[in-house]
């Protein structure tokens, strides 16, 4: 059974994962704005194409933590019902 | 009975914000502006990758540059290129040579001069140095070389004719 408990720890824990993605694209982005000042272009589509990714990883990340966090309520509303 | 009709608990004067009526950034809307940064830096990256496209060159007009034949060995003379905001530095070194470089700084952007006592590149706002052959910085801030501008000797003069980036 998926208590309120175990949700928040996951909801912390995928909070803090998705920052740590956050910060990487970050650091992408600066790594890619310092390719092109240096008009070393190769890297710059690659670059993106990274980016991309770990926005999509942070996407269904919070997709499954409100869904989670969606079946919680139910349960517990369906409990106190 | 209504809170209306209560008179004020006392603990309502140390705390005047009611909960109900404060907004306060839910786990839920923190996870989902973080989601949103990562879509604006993915946005933002992918605008760079275009960038590089649009910036990438591939025709270079053929410039004169002027007084460059009558340059003397251990001086330098300005001219733009491959349009007027391009600054660009022509220097003759001690042994006659001619190398051209563009004379924007890689740190900040600070106009380069030539030293001919220490045949070097100088920046002088945060003293970096540029090698004269190849125009990679050789002490100082900066870490990029300064792209330099190929150069052609034709019949009426020197020309400019591209740059190495």
């Amino acid at each position: 059974m998926q208590t309120r408990q175990q949700g928040s720890v996951l909801f912390a824990g995928v909070l803090v994962l998705i920052a740590t993605l956050v910060i990487i694209q970050l650091w992408l982005l600066t790594a890619a704005l310092e390719a092109l000042l240096a008009h070393t272009y190769e890297i710059l589509v690659p670059a993106a194409l990274a980016s991309l990714v770990l926005f999509v990883m942070n996407a269904l990340l919070l997709g499954y933590v409100v869904s989670f966090d969606r079946k919680v309520r139910l349960a517990d509303s369906s409990r106190s019902g | 009975m209504s809170d209306d009709a209560k008179p004020l608990e006392r603990w309502r004067e140390d705390f005047p914000v009611r909960w109900d009526a404060d907004h306060y950034l839910t786990r839920r809307e923190l996870a989902k502006f973080l989601t949103l940064g990562s879509a604006l830096l993915t946005g933002a990256t992918g605008a760079l990758a275009l960038a590089s496209r649009m910036a990438a060159r591939t025709e270079w007009p053929a410039t004169r540059v002027p007084a460059a034949a009558s340059l003397l060995p251990g001086t330098s003379v300005l001219f733009r290129y491959p349009t007027d905001a391009d600054p660009c530095i022509l220097i003759k070194t001690g042994g006659g040579e001619l190398k051209a470089y563009s004379q924007v700084c890689t740190h900040l952007s600070c106009a380069v001069r030539y030293e001919a006592g220490a045949d070097t590149i100088e920046c002088p706002c945060h003293r970096g140095f540029f090698a004269v052959n190849d125009g990679r910085p050789v002490a100082g801030p900066p870490t990029r070389a300064l792209p330099r501008v190929r150069l052609e000797t034709r019949g009426d003069g020197v020309y400019a004719t591209g740059m190495e980036v």
